[in-house]
């Protein structure tokens, strides 16, 4: 047992700042927490490497329009191809967010303090986003920079880098809305991960099972449907309606765009009213 | 002024009164919360924080309302839970560090913050490691270094020696003592253990199922009546005999008398009677009236 020292106490007079730069503090030391950074280097491994699978095809990317003066995959494609790492990325690290407050009760430390819970939810669902975001948009930044310095023929594909760089924003709300509301009802880290990823596969398998069924019966217009029940190719529909983009589902078209934004903005409403309520309770306990 | 006032305060839950009609207030320096297990002391705590709203009555802390201005009081108070708070994969300086920030800190303020009151509470090395390897007393003095490290003007402390082996009780309550004597930071400690609190509180309050039972300063609970122990080596019957006969209150305790403190002509009868009985003087103790007797008498007379 160590000593305690005499040095005598001093006082605090400084500035004390608003919830505003708490809520900042919070989301900051979340997104750290994401990457594992201030944590033991056994927390860093998993979001590194799955970080830099992601910049893999970039690379690839870059190289080919160096050597072939062709860029071979689109701006806007990107996350609809890589959606299997960033989901596992998600179901990997959405847990390491919202668990261990829940499951070691830290909850009452933060409440205790002068943040509402509304401002703490608000600060996790921003560190998970931003952490999404980064996954995704250091590549596409990265393969634009290339574009740029390779100067393809033809002008650069600026609006399609901006118009993903948008629709990575609002895939990372929806992903982060989701998976911090399934790692949240689940406080076990392992329980946490389990669910995410079950639900990614099953809205992944689903696709193919509705849409074949529904293409080989004749009802192309309605087996286009099935693409919506997968949260990349929701998006990716979305970004082909305001963005002009071509889709990037594996074949047909998407349904319909207005469509496709409604269910969007309802499905991240539901996950932020899921998490609401989940830390109501927790709150209140 | 009053660092904390409640005015018929209640707090209802559907199966249980927890609070009940409490009419306390509180002055500077540490104050003893004294009740058994599920008396209503947390409870207390959490609506003294702002975070349960009462269900009737007003309570007011550093005199901002419960109420209306939790996020105020939260501000400028610190509070360390019963139960285990800490996440194990943090290190005990990212944590309080991170939650200075979260009291509104600026960061470098939090750094030094951090350290000194680490220091304080007695955390060496050991505080750059995760809290997950932490001994229970180890874990008892982040908690404690969370709740001190904003520099609050009252500190709520629930069950500090909780899960302590006595040396580590000892340490904490001393630590507990300093804080509201040279910290000059007014302290509310809970603990179902009256004879802990009656070492360093200035006042004690004392609930039994959310109802006031007795609020005082410390001398008036161990002033209450004074005894004197008296032991000798043999002819304990013949002392008994001759202390009442001089008009003494004598009650036998085992091999020891216990005599009443009637004033200083007590000590001069049992000096006389010990030396004309020529008798051996093994012990002459001051009797200090504990906590738990008025407790019990509080309780058996409600």
């Amino acid at each position: 047992m160590s000593e305690i020292y005499d040095i005598g106490y001093r006082h605090y007079d400084g500035p004390r700042l608003g919830r505003g730069y708490a809520t900042r503090a919070l989301a900051l030391h979340s997104l750290r927490g994401v990457f594992g950074l201030g944590r033991p280097a056994r927390s860093k491994i998993m979001p590194f490497s799955l970080a830099t699978i992601m910049l893999i095809p970039a690379i690839v990317n870059i190289a080919l329009m160096a050597l072939i003066q062709r860029s071979e995959i689109a701006y806007s494609a990107y996350a609809v191809i890589m959606q299997a790492v960033v989901a596992v990325f998600l179901a990997a690290q959405a847990p390491t967010v919202v668990a261990p407050d829940l499951r070691y009760r830290v909850l009452p430390l933060y409440l205790s303090r002068p943040v509402a819970i509304v401002e703490y939810v608000g600060a996790k669902v921003a560190a998970m986003t931003a952490s999404l975001f980064l996954l995704v948009a250091v590549p596409l930044t990265l393969m634009y920079a290339g574009e740029l310095v390779i100067d393809l023929p033809g002008p650069p594909a600026t609006g399609e880098y901006a118009g993903a760089m948008t629709m990575t924003l609002v895939l990372a709300l929806l992903l982060s809305s989701f998976g911090l509301a399934l790692a949240s009802f689940t406080p076990r880290r392992g329980l946490g991960v389990a669910s995410v990823i079950t639900v990614y596969l099953l809205s992944f398998a689903a696709v193919p099972v509705v849409y074949g069924t529904l293409a080989s019966t004749g009802n192309e217009a309605q087996a286009a449907w099935a693409w919506l029940m997968n949260p990349f190719w929701l998006v990716d529909s979305v970004q082909s309606w305001v963005f002009g983009t071509p889709p990037h589902s594996i074949e047909g078209d998407y349904p319909n765009g207005p469509a496709s934004a409604v269910i969007l903005v309802v499905l991240i409403c539901v996950g932020l009213g899921a998490l609401a309520l989940r830390y109501r309770k927790a709150a209140s306990r | 002024m009053h660092i904390l006032a409640t005015e018929g305060l209640t707090k209802r839950f559907p199966t249980v009164t927890a609070v009940d009609q409490l009419s306390v207030t509180v002055g500077s320096g540490v104050t003893g919360l004294v009740g058994a297990n599920g008396a209503g002391k947390s409870t207390l705590i959490k609506i003294l924080l702002g975070l349960l709203p009462p269900s009737g009555g007003t309570a007011r802390v550093l005199d901002l309302d419960v109420t209306a201005q939790g996020a105020e009081i939260r501000r400028l108070v610190g509070y360390m839970p019963e139960h285990e708070c800490l996440p194990p994969d943090v290190s005990a300086t990212e944590l309080v560090v991170h939650l200075a920030q979260m009291s509104g800190l600026p960061r470098t303020a939090a750094r030094e913050r951090a350290a000194d009151v680490l220091r304080h509470v007695g955390l060496a090395e050991e505080r750059y490691r995760p809290v997950g390897g932490y001994s229970t007393g180890m874990k008892q003095r982040v908690k404690l270094a969370q709740a001190l490290v904003h520099d609050p003007k009252l500190i709520f402390l629930d069950e500090p020696t909780n899960g302590l082996d006595p040396r580590g009780r000892d340490e904490m309550l001393t630590l507990v003592r300093r804080i509201g004597t040279e910290f000059g930071i007014s302290v509310l400690v809970t603990s179902h253990l009256l004879g802990e609190l009656e070492r360093i509180c200035d006042h004690v309050i004392v609930i039994d199922a959310g109802r006031l039972l007795r609020s005082s300063a410390i001398g008036e609970f161990t002033q209450a009546t004074q005894t004197v122990t008296v032991e000798v080596d043999e002819g304990l019957d013949a002392l008994t005999a001759r202390l009442t006969s001089d008009g003494q209150t004598v009650s036998p305790q085992g091999r020891m008398l216990v005599v009443k403190v009637l004033g200083p002509e007590t000590y001069d009868a049992i000096r006389d009677a010990a030396v004309d009985l020529d008798l051996c003087l093994i012990r002459l103790e001051q009797g200090r009236h504990r906590i738990e007797d008025v407790f019990r008498e509080e309780s058996t007379s409600v």
